[in-house]
């Protein structure tokens, strides 16, 4: 679906992207994971053909993005950072407008309003809609005509835990129904439920490439924390797969002494600053 | 199919937005003001009425739709739709130029000005002349406030000599500039061959430059104050 191969771009003269290299394949969830200025939109923009100005080669559908024609977007879906809806228009007159842009006739809007539970409020004006719901219309926006691929930029960023699971159920769902998707997103753990794969970006560079499990496991085992009351409290962890060698551990067990024990598995977030020496915030 | 598609849309907006009603009351005050006058001063009151409407009215509202898309973002949304800019740029012109040409016609006959017509004609291509004037603006800047103080240059260049020619301030040299043709279009007086001409080049060249700034608009759109 997606190719790139050597991709370098900046909008100014110092060096930005670099030497980028990656694939997406039919039906994947792949997500940019990345800090603020990474340029994970800049990537967006460059496979959506509004940057032309790139070196190397990034093929989308089978079209090199700096050949593309307007027909290029007939397949594409993209839902952006921000609403870009008419304020003063309702919800349903907006979807019907931008679904007259294009030539197939797309996914019907009762439909769409009605899987992001929007029926009731097609008739309302976009300005007088919260924010969540701001965010589900411009999703179903990019679904209009659906299209084999979609670009999510920060789906789920500043959504309150109810609207966020909603986005994501729905972006689970369009991946059920063989879509190809690209998101971006600084949130970790959103990667790690959505992504088939996810790539982390900082500083215009790939710096990692792989399953969000992969990554984790790549990293250390997990680990088992414990403390024990002996003069005051003790500390102590060791990985998960040598428990049997921990001498201490076995003793406190046999002799009831433990006060807490634990287990933790590094989050995408420790991988993520362990490999980039950034953080994702 | 898809250009008759944006320009039903265009004219709902405007429809929305009020500028029906506006340019409604509008043309009962021209007409009022007509009526107001001599009857010998009729014929060029219409006339530049006729004309200040799309000069004014036309060149202005284009860069309001503009500027409003921009600070909604919409802009983002064209740049990754099929839509072609000059789709876009014709869509958007022809729905405005539509209204100035009804305003036109009712006021040419309330006037009683002779040769339709030509004077739709005029109103036409005066309307596509500031519409595409006011678009390639509303483009290029961020403000509401920066946009007023664009549209004075146009307007100076473009509605002061049409009018001065109306009133014969001008030498007659300058019958064959744009604006002057379409005045005496509207007017319905002679105007000569090398006057259309002119103008229409004039026209064929904005609308490129207008599809051409639109396309980089929607490249780098972004938000706008308003
Ligand atoms: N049109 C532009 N012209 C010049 N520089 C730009 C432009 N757009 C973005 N940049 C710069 O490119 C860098 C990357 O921006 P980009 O929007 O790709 O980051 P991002 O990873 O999407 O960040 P965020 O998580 O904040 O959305 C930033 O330093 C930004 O200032
Ligand atoms: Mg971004």
């Amino acid at each position: 679906m997606i190719q790139v191969n050597d991709l370098y771009f900046s909008y100014t003269t110092k060096p930005f992207i670099e030497a980028m290299n990656f694939t997406v394949e039919k039906g994947e969830i792949f997500g940019f994971l990345g800090p603020s200025g990474a340029g994970k939109s800049t990537l967006q923009k460059i496979l959506l053909g509004m940057l032309p100005g790139y070196r190397g080669s990034a093929i989308v559908n089978g079209t090199e993005c700096r050949h593309r024609t307007n027909r290029f977007y007939e397949n594409i879906g993209v839902d952006f950072e921000f609403s870009t809806m008419y304020e003063k228009l309702s919800a349903r007159e907006n979807l019907q407008f931008f679904s007259s842009l294009y030539e197939k006739s797309g996914r019907p809007i009762e439909e769409l309003l009605e899987m992001v539970g929007l029926q009731n409020d097609a008739d309302k004006r976009v300005a007088d809609f919260s924010k969540g719901m701001k965010s589900r219309l411009n999703f179903i926006k990019a679904l209009l005509h659906d299209p084999a691929l979609l670009f999510l930029d920060e789906p789920t960023s500043g959504l309150d835990p109810a609207n966020n699971r909603m986005m994501k159920d729905l972006i689970l769902e369009e991946k059920k129904r063989e879509k190809t998707i690209l998101l971006t997103t600084h949130n970790m753990q959103d990667a790690t439920e959505l992504c088939d794969r996810v790539a982390f970006i900082a500083n215009g560079k790939i710096y990692a490439l792989d399953s969000p499990h992969n990554l984790i496991m790549s990293k250390g085992a997990t680990r088992v924390t414990y403390t024990w009351m002996d003069h005051g409290e003790h500390t102590a962890s060791c990985p998960i797969d040598r428990l049997s060698g921990d001498e201490v551990l076995q003793k406190l067990i046999a002799q009831n002494r433990l006060k807490s024990i634990h287990s933790s598995e590094p989050t995408l977030n420790d991988i993520f600053m362990e490999i980039t020496g950034r953080t994702l915030l | 199919m898809r250009l008759r598609h944006l320009f039903l849309w265009d004219m709902r907006f405007q429809a929305k937005y009020g500028f029906y009603l506006l340019y409604g009351l509008l043309t009962v005050l021209y007409i009022v003001i007509l009526f107001a006058l001599p009857q010998a001063w009729r014929g060029s009151a219409a006339a530049l009425l006729i004309f200040s409407d799309p000069a004014a009215m036309g060149l202005f509202f284009m860069g309001a739709i503009v500027l409003l898309e921009k600070s909604q973002r919409v802009p983002c949304a064209f740049a990754a739709a099929p839509l072609h800019a000059m789709e876009y740029v014709i869509s958007k012109t022809a729905s405005l130029c539509l209204i100035s040409l009804i305003v036109a016609a009712i006021l040419a006959l309330a006037a009683g000005l002779p040769h339709l017509p030509q004077v739709l004609l005029g109103t036409a291509l005066s309307g596509i002349l500031f519409t595409l004037l006011g678009m390639i603006l509303a483009t290029k800047i961020t403000s509401l406030n920066q946009f007023i103080l664009f549209t004075v240059p146009v307007e100076i260049a473009c509605f002061v000599p049409a009018v001065l020619h109306l009133f014969q301030l001008l030498p007659t040299e300058l019958r064959n500039y744009p604006a002057n043709v379409c005045m005496d279009m509207i007017a319905g007086r002679s105007f000569t061959a090398a006057g259309i001409l002119l103008l229409g080049a004039v026209i064929i060249l904005l609308f490129y430059l207008a599809e051409k700034c639109v396309s980089k608009m929607w490249e780098s759109a972004g938000g706008v104050k308003l």
